[in-house]
Formats: C-alpha cells, structure tokens, sequence
C-alpha cells in the first residue's frame, strides 16, 4: 500500500496566500488598462494575468492535484483556452474575422 | 469493494492512486456543461472583438471599472471563504466551517446588489443593450454569468441549511465540497470576463 498518498489540504495559510494574490492582482488589473491603454503588450499582460488567476484557483481552492485526471483536463484545458484564445485574436484578428464571415 | 465498505484509509489511498472527485460525480458533469457553455459565449465574444476591434477598445472606456474590480473582489473572496469552510471541516472544526460559509454567503450577496448598481450607473449613463457591439456581448455575458452565481448563492443556501442541521462532518461533506468546487469554477468564469470588458482597451 502506498504510505505516501497526498491527503486534501486542512491548512488555512495556503488558501490566504492565494487569496491575497487573487486580490493584488485584480487590483492591479484596472491601472495596467490604464497605464498600456491602446498597447498591444497590454493583452500579452492581461492574457498572463487571467492564465496565472485561474491556475491559483484550480490548484489552491479546487486542488486539481489531486483530482480525477478527467477534472484535472478540463481545468487545464478551460483556463488555458481563454489566454490562448485572446493572443491569437490580438495576433491574428483580421484572420479570425475573416474565417467568420458568413 | 464498494467505496461505503471500504475502510477510511484504504479509499483515501484508492482515491489518491486515481485522484479523487472533489465534491461528487454530478457537480463535475455541471461544471463541466458550464465550462462548454461560457467557451461558446467566449467564442462569440472573440469573434464579436476581431471583426469590431474599435469598438472593443472604445467600449470598455464607457464601462464602471470601480464595479467590475468590486464584483471580481467579491468572488474572489468569498470563494476563499468557502475554501476555508471546506478546510475547516476536514479538520473537525465544525464549527469555525459554518462561520466561514456565513462569510462566504454574505460576500457573494454583495455581487447581485453591485450588479444592479452597475446596471443602474450603466443606464444613467446611456448604456444599454442597444448601445453598440460591445455592450451588447457585455450584457449577455455578464448576465449569464449573473444567473450562474445566482444558481451558486441558492447552493450556498442549501448547504448552509444542511451544515446547520449537521448534516456534514470531517469524514462526510461531499456536499459541501460540491457546493465550493461549483463557486469556483464560477469565479473562474467571471475572472475571465472582467479583464474583457473592463480592463483590454
């Protein structure tokens, strides 16, 4: 039997620590918008940002680590597309609007 | 075996060889359903920003960033706040998990009642659902993000209901765990939405 296997976390402190970086975050987010406005690192930033968000979420709160692979796939795969998806719109917009011209 | 007459320690290793199941089976079936749902709608809205990127950019200008920040820190702290409850609960501390729930409770009340003040500043200000592209996809989006949180707070009630009556203990609330794991991915879904519309310019 493996001795080793990870249990659910009962700590506090990491969860706080998440949180307090979930917080600073979004309270960075409105000036950035402000600072870069109109600049295209602004989407690189904001793509980062919403990516490194949803990962702290995942892997603090929800503990993918040690979920099904199943959850852990469609955790990965949700709070990757939306980063992905923005670059490729910044990136390769008048493509995108071209393939979904009707 | 079946996992009720499998020994405590024997299913924590079971689960751990596989990984476990936050919650239960059918709350990942919904989270999953409501994560292909809010792609779709993202869908649209990257296509929506590719084709109008001006008024993308322009749009978000018009919007309350005070509400949006106020609306992300309210999820983002009541969903802490229910971690902690779950936290709590495995630890025994039946408790200090009720307290944070409450906490939880109260915070997400706050997103509706900013919603509404939004929409009413919104209004004020001329801005509708007729007011352009933009406002448009923000509308629908952030309303059906509304109703999801909506569906969350009346879970937070019911769990809080049973949670008063003891119906969860460290070795037994699945439902409660469900209950957070749903919050989650919804502040997940609204992490998201808040940089579209009220930060990319």
């Amino acid at each position: 039997m493996n001795d080793t296997v990870q249990r659910p976390s009962t700590a506090i402190a990491p969860l706080t620590h998440a949180w307090l970086a979930l917080v600073a975050l979004s309270l960075i987010s409105p000036f950035l918008g402000q600072w870069l406005h109109g600049a295209a690192g602004l989407q690189v930033l904001v793509a980062g940002i919403v990516w490194i968000k949803g990962w702290l979420i995942a892997r603090q709160f929800i503990e993918i680590d040690l979920a099904h692979p199943f959850i852990r796939r469609v955790m990965r795969v949700f709070i990757t597309f939306t980063p992905v998806a923005l670059l490729l719109t910044v990136f390769f917009g008048r493509q995108l609007a071209g393939w979904a011209t009707l | 075996m079946s996992a009720i007459a499998m020994p405590l320690n024997e299913a924590v290793a079971e689960s751990g060889r596989h990984g476990r199941v936050p919650g239960n089976k059918g709350i990942w079936v919904g989270i999953s359903c409501e994560f292909v749902e809010f792609v779709v709608l993202f869908v649209v809205y990257f296509v929506a920003r590719a084709h109008f990127p001006d008024a993308f950019e322009r749009g978000s200008e018009r919007l309350s960033q005070l509400s949006g920040t106020i609306i992300t820190l309210l999820m983002v702290t009541s969903s802490f706040f229910i971690a902690c409850s779950v936290a709590t609960m495995r630890a025994g501390q039946q408790r200090r998990s009720l307290v944070w729930l409450i906490a939880g409770l109260v915070v997400a009340l706050g997103y509706p009642i900013a919603k509404y003040l939004e929409i009413q500043w919104n209004l004020a200000n001329g801005i509708n659902g007729e007011s352009g592209i933009f406002f448009t996809v923000y509308y629908y989006l952030t309303f059906n993000h509304l109703v999801h949180a909506t569906w969350g707070i009346l879970g937070i009630l019911w769990v809080l209901a049973r949670h008063l009556a003891g119906g969860y203990s460290a070795e037994d609330h699945a439902g409660l765990e469900a209950l957070a794991s749903y919050w989650h991915a919804t502040d997940i879904i609204w992490l998201v939405i808040f940089p579209f519309f009220y930060v990319l310019a």
